[in-house]
């Protein structure tokens, strides 16, 4: 078969590209282990206190090691759930030191809510049913907004909260 | 009616001299393109 030569280089160069972008993505789900934040583990959506994660009183912020924290939240329309303070009020802002690893985990009563954290990389759908995970490592100081990306009824815009790593 | 012309599994011998150059530059741009894009969010990826 007669090829133009040009014509082998972009072929060379886009079959490289391809098998480039393939073994990204294997090193990103085998060796980074980066995979769908649900990792299809399943929850009552009804009776999520069942899960120790969920109870009211282990909701928020927890430090588990020297610089590792979890964060457990219960999304609801139109709410974040962060717990509760010292004084009984509801957590609006998480607050973690800058390098610290932490790892969120969240799920919902009702309907399919989103969990971003704006400026970061932190971003999962929630839904019913299922719990979503994340870990990440917090780099950058700053205030980042949570915002619920995922469009779940008449007070979607309302569903905020904040995460602030300080120095 | 002679063969050779009409057969489709005959290579057409004037394709080797027709000039590709400007298909050539146009793929290597958006090749260039794609690979700088990507690599440039996967960037912004790695540093938040």
């Amino acid at each position: 078969m007669h090829l133009h030569k040009y014509e082998k280089i972009w072929l060379i160069f886009g079959m490289g590209s391809l098998a480039l972008f393939l073994a990204i993505i294997g090193f990103a789900a085998f060796w980074k282990g980066i995979h769908p934040q649900s990792h299809i583990e399943t929850i009552d959506p009804q009776n999520i206190e069942a899960h120790d994660a969920f109870k009211p009183e282990n909701l928020g912020l927890h430090e588990v090691a020297d610089g590792k924290y979890i964060v457990n939240i219960v999304a609801s329309a139109f709410n974040y759930d962060f717990g509760t303070d010292e004084n009984g009020n509801a957590v609006k802002t998480i607050r973690v030191p800058k390098g610290s690893t932490v790892l969120y985990q969240i799920t919902t009563k009702d309907v399919v809510h989103g969990f971003q954290v704006a400026g970061t990389n932190i971003n999962m759908m929630v839904e019913p049913g299922h719990i979503s995970r994340f870990e990440t490592v917090m780099k950058n100081t700053g205030e980042f907004t949570v915002v619920c990306n995922e469009y779940c009824g008449i007070g979607h815009h309302l569903m905020f909260g904040t995460v602030e790593v300080y120095e | 009616m002679t063969k050779g012309k009409l057969d489709p599994h005959q290579p057409d011998q004037k394709g080797a001299s027709i000039s590709l150059k400007g298909t050539f530059i146009a793929v290597m741009l958006l090749g260039v393109f794609i690979l700088v894009s990507w690599f440039a969010l996967y960037a912004l990826f790695l540093s938040r």
